[in-house]
């Protein structure tokens, strides 16, 4: 123990210390100063002299780009701070540091008990028989219990989000922070659609995510339960809406594989038995997966690894399968939208034909992407279905998956996403002569209310209204998701909400004030 | 800019090693050609300088003109007080030269306070929206130093705008201390070398820095944040507890990272800053911390403050009362870090009457210590005074839950190693390595040098690349005490 009067002077113990390793030899001080010089100048080599990455397949977004130097003058601390993120953020080998990254801080992890009984996730490699849906299908969700995962091992990694289970059966859940009474937004916009086409069907599909039927017991306190705000939309409908109840569709089959383990997404299946709902509450025609091909994406890992930072998200690659239709001929015309760099429309192309659904290679990350090519596009699908019923359907990017289960049941098939759609509504539903309109969007975004308020302006706002452009290229040339090569562009990259996870703590986005309630639906929004 | 910041590890230290070495280079020409016998370091000071300069208009491209304006004004009292050589003229100049730092001070920091203390009385003053220069705190502090040495004739003036300058702003202490008094440095300015075992040591302490600051400050921080830097209305008494805790290893990881990183560079440049940290854990009483913690800002109140005041022999409750007040107003203009002083205003105060003449047996005295630091914390986390309020009503009273919920056991067990490891580091685990090392070069300077320095190069390697790692989509990197 040192005495109390050396502390101040700095006179202390490092400085005994040094006396004495100065009698260690010239040579041995060299040898310290050759090795640790030579890893910090082979990194700093790296860090200046190798290419810059520029997207990270990990995260799956675009890193930060060299600001404009022209704002030395009027905003330098501005520009400064840009340079050091830029720096940092686009950093060589970025996802190989992120990895290192991630396996360290799970050396710190103490991994106790063992398993008890380790659930597994059967894919079902047999198409499922089609139950006829005898349920109405509207009527309010059922409750439901998780007898799958409700003493599985839980931890909260990175951002609050809530990884489950060990071993291959990883599954990384987002919290919801949405109270009972939330979803006005989103029951205001169904309702005023379903006021403005007096003539068309319109349909709310709220649709849970996999954080409603996977939470452990243990960590049930981190989410709020989805079920009391999807019940409330549906109370809260007005009589010319209609509710589908994709709760108790998907509810039915948590046992399958109906969510991604390993990304924000469901999987193509949850989005069938929705599809199902769809139709079965629609009235109209409907065929199980013995008419569609079942294709397979081995070695899928999602956007939750770059979410939660957690490398056994990265240990539990999935597959990722998908169904297509056989033996029907459909024409899919797109329009891609140009974006800016906050994700604003600056134009669109001109109508092309294209492929609606896109093969992507075994372990692709962007594979969600397999339908249309992601989510900046209006897409329409003359499906050669006789019968007049068309069918719009305005989502976000969980409703991707539906509409390649629809081409069987309507004779066309509409796809607008929220953020991007630049015409009026009321003019397109016309010239279109759409009969069925289906809002589809994840608890997050009928939560919130931006996204709502956005689809409720499609109504009254002018056609062809644009954002300014970037100084530089379009983000989107036409078709950017070619066959196979996962366009890095393909789906927008995904903010963190940060409001849901990081600043309230983990998922106490309680959503009980209002004020905050608004303040957060943009942050929740961008995340889907 | 921030030393735990790729871009300065990156590019900062490899320019300014290149520039430092070129000026070594004119150096030596320059004394070979014989005409630089007063100041054999010039080129060397003025790279110092310039990447100074650079360091600090990197976060404050503004504000670097506000500290050379302030470096101007007190080498100006400096030489008033060095010209006109009479006692009363030199307290003139000095207390000019002190209300213009404080001035700049106040301003700077505590208007935005003292508009806001106005209108609680209900005098209402437009509060001036300044944001805070970083570092402020730190470099005044220097200046206020200098003319208190001078005029004690402790050191000698300083004749040259350039040397005051590199004293001030020198980068490796220029924002987060330690407060380097002029004294410690003044001879050092023009006449130091750098030996083989400063380059080691110094480059040594900057790794074990950026390695308590990446590996566990960053951490802990993340911790403390999950469990009581959100909402605090469900907070449970063991999240209270865990959260607190984790803040106790940041805030210590944080800042004797950064003055371990401020000390090596300074080292690796030939000038000795004095210790901040003195394993301030270990303490047995709440003035064996104050003798451990920030330990440049403790002796600077009690030279510049508590001793002239009277020290112990006059008034001594006010003396002690007055050094806490501005202790805690020192780091923040806040309500929360002036309490947060005078708390252990009050305890110092106490213990000097009651436990410090008792006997109590030492372990007792550490748990008594610990547990108030701990709870001194809280003051400093929480600026706002409900948040405040909500946290330690979970924390003494019991929060909301029993047993111990989720969320912390997560918080604990996903960094288990980490906890343990951290704990370890509080205690003197690297005196007694480095005496192991003293013992084995003694035994033999070659071998035993070898095997000691190796293993620190190892060290120092796999922090550097584990805080590279560990640096990638970091979010919240800056250091607690560039704050203040």
């Amino acid at each position: 123990m040192e005495t109390k009067n050396n502390s101040i002077s700095g006179k202390g113990m490092p400085d005994a210390k040094r006396k004495k390793l100065r009698g260690a030899t010239g040579a041995a001080h060299k040898l310290y100063i050759v090795l640790v010089a030579a890893v910090f100048v082979a990194l700093t080599a790296v860090f200046l002299f190798m290419p810059r990455t520029t997207y990270s397949e990990l995260e799956k977004r675009e890193l930060a780009t060299f600001p404009d130097m022209g704002k030395l003058l009027s905003a330098p601390a501005e520009l400064t701070a840009e340079i050091s993120h830029w720096f940092s953020d686009s950093e060589p080998f970025r996802d190989d540091f992120m990895t290192l990254s991630m396996n360290i801080r799970n050396a710190f992890r103490y991994t106790y008990g063992s398993p008890e009984e380790v659930v597994t996730f059967r894919p079902s490699e047999t198409p499922v028989a089609d139950a006829s849906v005898t349920e109405p299908g509207d009527g309010e969700p059922q409750e439901y219990t998780n007898n799958l995962t409700a003493d599985e091992n839980a931890k909260i990694a990175n951002s609050g989000i809530i990884i489950v289970g060990t071993g291959d059966n990883v599954r990384a859940l987002m919290a919801y922070g949405g109270s009972p009474n939330g979803g006005q937004g989103y029951i205001d916009a169904v309702n005023a659609y379903a006021e403005t086409f007096p003539g068309v069907n319109v349909y709310a599909m709220p649709i849970p995510t996999a954080t409603e039927f996977y939470l452990p017991e243990k960590a049930a306190k981190c989410s709020k339960p989805q079920r009391p705000t999807i019940v409330n939309i549906h109370n809260k409908l007005s009589s010319k809406a209609r509710f589908v109840d994709a709760y108790s569709a998907l509810a039915e089959h948590v046992d399958e594989d109906i969510y991604l383990r390993t990304d924000h997404h469901w999987a193509p299946l949850g989005g069938y038995y929705a599809a199902r709902q769809l139709a079965h509450v629609a009235g109209v025609p409907f065929r199980d997966l013995s008419s569609y091909e079942r294709h397979v994406v081995h070695g899928y890992v999602g956007s939750m690894y770059g979410y939660s930072k957690d490398i056994s998200v990265k240990n539990a690659p999935e597959d990722f399968v998908y169904y297509t239709p056989k033996g029907i001929d459909y024409t899919t015309t797109f329009v891609t939208y140009n974006t800016n760099k906050e994700y604003k429309v600056t134009g669109e192309s001109k109508p092309y034909k294209g492929t609606f659904f896109k093969h992507y290679k075994d372990g692709s990350g962007g594979a969600y992407c397999t339908f249309m090519g992601g989510d900046q596009l209006l897409v329409k699908v003359e499906t050669g279905t006789p019968g007049s019923r068309r069918l719009l359907i305005i989502k976000d990017s969980y409703g991707n998956t539906l509409p390649g289960y629809m081409f069987y049941s309507f004779n066309e098939v509409h796809v607008v996403d929220f953020r991007y759609f630049t015409r009026n509504m009321k003019k397109y539903v016309a010239d279109n002569k759409i009969t069925d309109i289906v809002v589809a969007f994840n608890i997050f975004n009928a939560y919130g209310s931006a996204a709502p308020a956005k689809i409720k302006r499609f109504l009254s706002q002018a056609g062809g209204t644009y954002a300014a452009p970037d100084k530089e290229e379009p983000r989107h040339k036409e078709d950017s998701a070619a066959q196979n090569v996962p366009s890095k562009q393909a789906e927008q990259p995904v903010a963190l909400p940060e409001a849901v996870v990081n600043d309230e703590g983990v998922g106490n986005q309680t959503g009980e004030d209002a004020d905050r309630e608004t303040d957060n639906s943009g942050a929740i929004e961008s995340f889907l | 800019m921030v030393f735990s910041d790729l871009l300065f590890i990156f590019v900062f230290i490899p320019l300014f090693v290149l520039s430092y070495l070129a000026g070594g280079w004119i150096d030596k020409r320059r004394i070979s050609a014989g005409d630089a016998l007063r100041r054999p370091l010039l080129a060397r000071n003025i790279a110092l300088v310039i990447f100074s300069l650079l360091f600090y208009a990197w976060g404050e491209p503004i504000y670097v003109v506000l500290m050379l304006v302030s470096v101007l004004v007190n080498f100006i009292c400096g030489r008033l007080m060095g010209a006109w050589d009479k006692k009363l003229w030199r307290k003139v100049w000095l207390f000019i030269g002190v209300a213009l730092d404080l001035g700049i001070l106040g301003s700077f920091k505590y208007l935005g306070f003292f508009a806001g203390a106005l209108a609680e009385f209900g005098i209402s003053v437009d509060v001036p929206q300044i944001a805070l220069p970083i570092g402020i705190s730190f470099y005044i502090f220097q200046s206020i130093s200098y003319l208190v040495d001078v005029y004690r004739r402790e050191s000698p003036v300083q004749r040259n705008f350039l040397d005051l300058l590199l004293y001030i702003a020198m980068f490796p202490q220029l924002i987060a201390g330690p407060i380097v008094r002029y004294g410690t440095v003044a001879a050092e300015i023009n006449n130091r070398t750098v030996s083989l075992s400063d380059i080691t040591d110094g480059s040594y302490r900057f790794f074990i820095g950026l390695g308590k600051k990446v590996v566990f400050a960053n951490i802990m921080g993340e911790v403390a944040t999950r469990l009581i830097g959100g909402d605090l209305t469900h907070l449970s008494t063991a999240g209270a507890w865990i959260g607190i805790v984790a803040f106790t290893i940041q805030i210590y990881f944080d800042f004797s990272g950064y003055s371990d990183m401020a000390i090596g560079l300074g080292r690796c440049v030939g000038f000795h800053f004095p210790e901040n940290f003195n394993h301030p854990y270990t303490c047995t009483s709440m003035t064996d911390f104050w003798r451990r913690w920030h330990m440049s800002l403790g002796s600077f109140f009690r030279d510049y403050v508590y001793i002239p005041m009277g020290g112990n022999r006059r008034h001594q409750a006010l003396n002690i009362l007055t050094v806490w007040f501005l202790t805690g107003m020192w780091h923040g203009a806040s309500w929360n870090f002036i309490i947060w002083g005078l708390y252990f205003g009050l305890i110092i105060m106490l213990e000097k009457y009651t436990l410090l003449r008792w006997r109590v047996p030492r372990p007792l005295l550490h748990l008594y210590s610990i547990l108030l630091i701990i709870i001194g914390w809280g003051m400093f986390y929480f600026e706002d005074f409900s948040r405040m309020t909500q946290f330690y009503r979970a924390f003494f009273f019991g929060g909301e839950g029993s047993g111990i919920p989720f969320d912390v056991q997560s918080a604990v067990m996903d960094n288990l190693w980490l906890w343990i490891a951290a704990l370890l580091l509080c205690l003197p685990v690297r005196s007694v390595a480095a005496r192991m090392a003293d013992r084995l070069v003694d035994v033999s300077p070659s071998a035993g040098g070898h095997l000691v320095l190796f293993t620190r190069a190892v060290i120092a390697v796999s922090i550097l690349v584990a805080s590279v790692a560990l640096l990638v989509g970091a979010t919240n990197n800056a250091f607690i005490y560039t704050r203040f």
